[in-house]
């Protein structure tokens, strides 16, 4: 007899161990079953749709679609101001922003230029926005951008990060694990899908704060660009891109009014404070600067409709003729579809058209 | 003698508080905290200084580096070399004068390297027979003297013959530059994957693993043999070693009390015989074996044993004239293979502000400083694009970044002046460098055989509209036959930047268009036609540029 005798509990101590060992792992290898051999197309999880950043705002059908404001340097907090003001008499940004919202705030923080050289959003203009979301209630306010060079050079050097801190709000830098690929649409209609002409699945957007955000404000200067034609509100949009998106300049007006659909924002201000009119978009000269470009003194431009502010803005800030721009007439045509179904308001590719209504507001501060 | 049994203090103690104050002032107590002190602020320091928070804490940017600055190696390697000291290099006197008096006291009470390998050894040690005396006597102990430890002698000399002819591999195995580089390329990069979005993203270095695994087994070699690089490699171990032999203090033995138990050798760090004649050059002044000794037969005293000791190392003749050979081979081969002449690499692009090849190449101590504080990681830790002399040498690589336009951290860190403190006027020629003119890095070239619109009718024009010097350096032309206009840069303004070639949409190692070190200022002076790397016939000079003058 050569065995050790065994214990009734050890015999059934062991039998249980065996027992739930086997039954981990087979429960493991079903939940991890994979029949077909499933291809992982992209390493980045994937995220939901982009929500509609309008959504629940009461903005009476009377009120104008674009405010434009011709100021002063020392008075851009007069401008901010009064351009809200003008886009609503009564309650200013807080027709966009209520109490508890979570404001994003989209500037361009591109390039690692000094603020005076107009390639990047003017921090003063910033600053004035943050706060008046603060008054308005907002319980966060992020400011993010996803730059081409280093990020923390480009926020410190364009004035745009002391800014943020200064007014406590929160700077949202654009590292790795904050990108998605958006999930296939969830559009019965399938109209959002095939109104695209990229293939957006492919393509990491900076994901995290926007879908912390209930509002979103862009915060575009008004630039020249050497292969878009402009950039301005629409082309903002760029900085929530992130991979290889120099790619897209194979396809760069249907790239940017493929953004123009997606993003549906709460507002945007075209900062023409100093527009650059030449040697767009990294500029570097102050003699490819003016304030306003053609009309000589800072302007500000506030919008519920992106399409038709960067139409207004090509035409008489930067001197051109909209017709020129193929994106806006393919985002205006794009954004058709969204306007047909109910679910958006605004996209309109001619800027004359909301002239005729009366529905532009202009200031003078 | 009646002794307490339990601590093995003579039986008549004092009270316990003046006790316990007694053995927290102990000298090796003192020295542990020195040590952990040391070892941390270099580690929080240089944790705290990556290219991102430089601007947060620009007080700390000074101190960073003052561990290469003290480090007597790279002083005299670099004045072999140069036959100059270079600025903060001075203060490696700091450590040279107090070793002319005390002894190897860094290698124990400063160096970062051998904290960590005496931390690596006790715990290891900790099951080892070595605690007590053992049967054999001393001459099995772990920290028995071996006749390897003459080894680092001879490796200082192969170094020091190697420099006397002009080229300088001291940071190779100079533990203060290891351990900056490793914390750099392997450390820090680990320590970032491990905390995903609260840090920067990891930054990539070339050839990292080979950084890491080299102080990976230098550490794993102390559970064989006790502070094995200490003992066995280190050359600034051996430099200071050599120094001691004109110490006024040292570890003295009182014979008459000494019983020979070898209990000192438990805990000895430099395995210097304190039981018989103590080897000088060897001991690393950690006062274990004072406090190991129960006789009380150890202490640091100004005079030589009664007994004697060992001044110097035990060297060999043949060794030394070996190794010295070895050393000035070392330069003939390297530079025969013509890599830094004549068969220079296009793609090896340096830093803005560093010297010409050969004189960079007699500066670079391979810290690898300049690599951790570039914001962008452009920076690499070569290989063998300049030849066997190159590796770990600073190099550019523009998949992975590119050189920002307004910075100049690199240069303001390099401890040894390879790459100059330049300003930004300098680097770019701005104001009353405008004559001057910028300093290139390089500059960029097209392939149309790779390029978009040349190649393929498809609109691109990304290089373009990222160039960012003012005027742009790259325009785009319509030319007949091509759809789109394509991108075309103008030599004489090109920086070589690298920000074309980072953002070119056509990606991998084969760009549309890339940057080669063709037209680099720091090689334009030079007329022998092996050196100079000039495209273009340059301007007649109206004076020679000021970041290109060789050091006074």
């Amino acid at each position: 007899m050569t065995d050790r005798p065994i214990t009734r509990r050890e015999c059934l101590a062991r039998g249980a161990g065996a027992a739930v060992a086997a039954g981990l792992a087979a429960a493991g290898g079903f939940l991890l079953h994979d029949r077909e051999g499933r291809d992982p197309a992209t390493d980045l999880p994937s995220a939901g749709g982009l929500r509609d950043f309008f959504a629940g705002i009461d903005f009476p059908a009377g009120s104008p679609r674009i405010a434009v404001v011709v100021g002063h340097e020392q008075r851009i907090r007069q401008m901010v101001q009064a351009a809200l003001a003008a886009l609503d008499p009564e309650l200013g940004l807080k027709r966009f922003v209520g109490r508890g919202d979570v404001v994003l705030i989209k500037p361009n923080v591109g390039f690692d230029r000094p603020p005076h050289l107009g390639a990047t959003t003017h921090p003063e203009v910033l600053r004035w926005v943050i706060r008046l979301c603060r008054e308005a209630g907002a319980s966060r306010v992020m400011v993010t951008d996803n730059p081409i060079e280093s990020p923390q050079a480009c926020f410190a050097k364009s004035g745009i990060g002391p800014v943020v801190q200064a007014e406590g709000a929160e700077l949202v830098l654009p590292a790795s694990g904050r990108f998605r690929v958006l999930a296939p649409w969830p559009d019965p209609a399938g109209q959002q899908a095939t109104a695209a002409s990229i293939d957006w699945q492919r393509w990491p957007l900076l994901w995290e704060p926007l879908d912390q955000a209930t509002r979103l404000i862009g915060l575009a200067p008004v630039k020249d660009h050497n292969l878009a034609g402009g950039s301005m509100a629409l082309k903002n949009w760029y900085g929530f891109l992130g991979g290889r998106r120099s790619q897209l300049h194979q396809a760069i007006h249907e790239a940017i009014s493929d953004l123009a659909l997606l993003l549906s924002p709460t507002l945007v201000i075209a900062d023409a404070t100093r527009v650059m009119m030449r040697s767009g978009p990294t500029g570097g000269r102050l003699s490819d600067v003016s304030p306003g470009g053609k009309l000589g003194r800072p302007v500000l431009v506030a919008s519920v409709d992106p399409v038709a502010c960067d139409s207004w803005c090509y035409q008489n800030l930067l001197d051109r003729d909209p017709a020129g721009l193929p994106y806006l007439e393919l985002a205006a045509r794009k954004i058709q579809s969204q306007i047909r179904a109910g679910r958006r308001r605004f996209g309109q590719s001619d800027w004359r058209v909301y002239g005729s209504e009366g529905r532009i507001a202009t200031i003078s501060v | 003698m009646m002794r307490d049994a339990q601590t093995g203090l003579p039986a008549d103690r004092p009270p316990r508080l003046l006790h316990a104050c007694r053995n927290a002032l102990r000298v090796t107590s003192v020295r542990i905290v020195v040590q952990t002190v040391t070892l941390g602020l270099l580690v929080s320091f240089v944790l705290l200084t990556t290219s991102s928070s430089l601007d947060r804490l620009p007080a700390l940017r000074h101190w960073v580096g003052k561990l290469l600055e003290v480090d007597p190696l790279a002083a005299l390697a670099t004045t072999i070399t140069t036959h100059r000291l270079y600025k903060a290099l001075i203060w490696s006197l700091v450590i040279l004068i107090p070793t002319l008096f005390l002894g190897r006291f860094f290698c124990n009470w400063i160096c970062p390297l051998g904290t960590l390998n005496q931390f690596v050894g006790w715990l290891s040690s900790s099951a080892r027979a070595g605690q007590r005396p053992s049967v054999e006597g001393p001459s099995a102990s772990p920290n028995r003297y071996r006749r390897s430890q003459a080894t680092k002698y001879y490796v200082l000399i192969a170094l020091v013959a190697a420099a006397l002819v002009g080229t300088l591999q001291t940071g190779l195995l100079d533990p203060i530059c290891l351990i900056y580089r490793s914390l750099t390329a392997a450390v820090l990069p680990v320590a970032q994957m491990s905390a995903p979005n609260l840090l920067e993203d990891p930054r990539l270095h070339q050839g990292a693993w080979l950084i890491g695994f080299l102080l990976l087994a230098l550490l794993a070699a102390n559970l064989f043999y006790p502070r094995f690089f200490c003992r066995v490699l280190c050359p600034l171990g051996a430099l200071l070693g050599l120094l001691s032999r004109l110490a006024w203090w040292r570890i003295q033995r009182d014979p008459t009390r000494c019983t020979g138990c070898g209990l000192c050798l438990a805990h000895c760090e430099g395995a210097c015989d304190p039981h018989t004649r103590l080897r000088r050059a060897e001991c690393l002044v950690c006062f274990n074996c004072i406090e190991d000794c129960p006789e009380g037969a150890l202490r640091f005293g100004c005079l030589p044993s009664r007994q004697g000791e060992r001044a110097g190392p035990d060297l060999s003749r043949r060794q030394l004239v070996l190794a010295g050979l070895a050393g000035l081979v070392f330069y003939p081969l390297a530079r025969g293979s013509g890599r830094v002449t004549r068969d220079f690499s296009s793609r090896l692009i340096r830093p803005p502000g560093a010297l010409e090849e050969l004189e960079f190449l007699r500066r670079c101590i391979k810290c690898d400083q300049c690599i951790r504080v570039c914001p962008t990681n452009v920076i690499q830790p070569g290989w063998f694009e300049a030849g066997l002399e190159g590796l770990w040498t600073p190099v550019l690589n523009f998949r992975i970044g590119h050189c920002q336009l307004n910075c100049t951290a690199c240069g303001q860190v390099c401890p040894t002046g390879a790459i100059r403190p330049i300003t930004v006027a300098q680097k770019l020629g701005l104001g009353e460098m405008t004559e001057a003119g910028p300093i290139r890095l390089g500059t960029a070239h097209v392939d149309p055989g790779r390029c978009l619109p040349y190649s393929a009718g498809i609109a691109c024009q990304v290089c373009e509209e990222v160039c960012p010097t003012s005027p742009k350096a790259i325009r785009v032309e319509t030319l007949p036959g091509r759809q789109f206009p394509v991108p075309r840069v103008d030599l004489s303004l090109c920086i070589g930047c690298g920000l074309c070639e980072r953002e070119c949409p056509v990606a991998g190692d084969r760009r549309a268009i890339y940057v080669t070190a063709d037209g680099e200022t720091r090689s334009q002076r030079y007329s022998q036609a092996d050196r100079n790397r000039s495209v273009r016939l340059p301007a007649p000079p109206r004076s020679i540029p000021k970041q290109d003058r060789l050091p006074e």
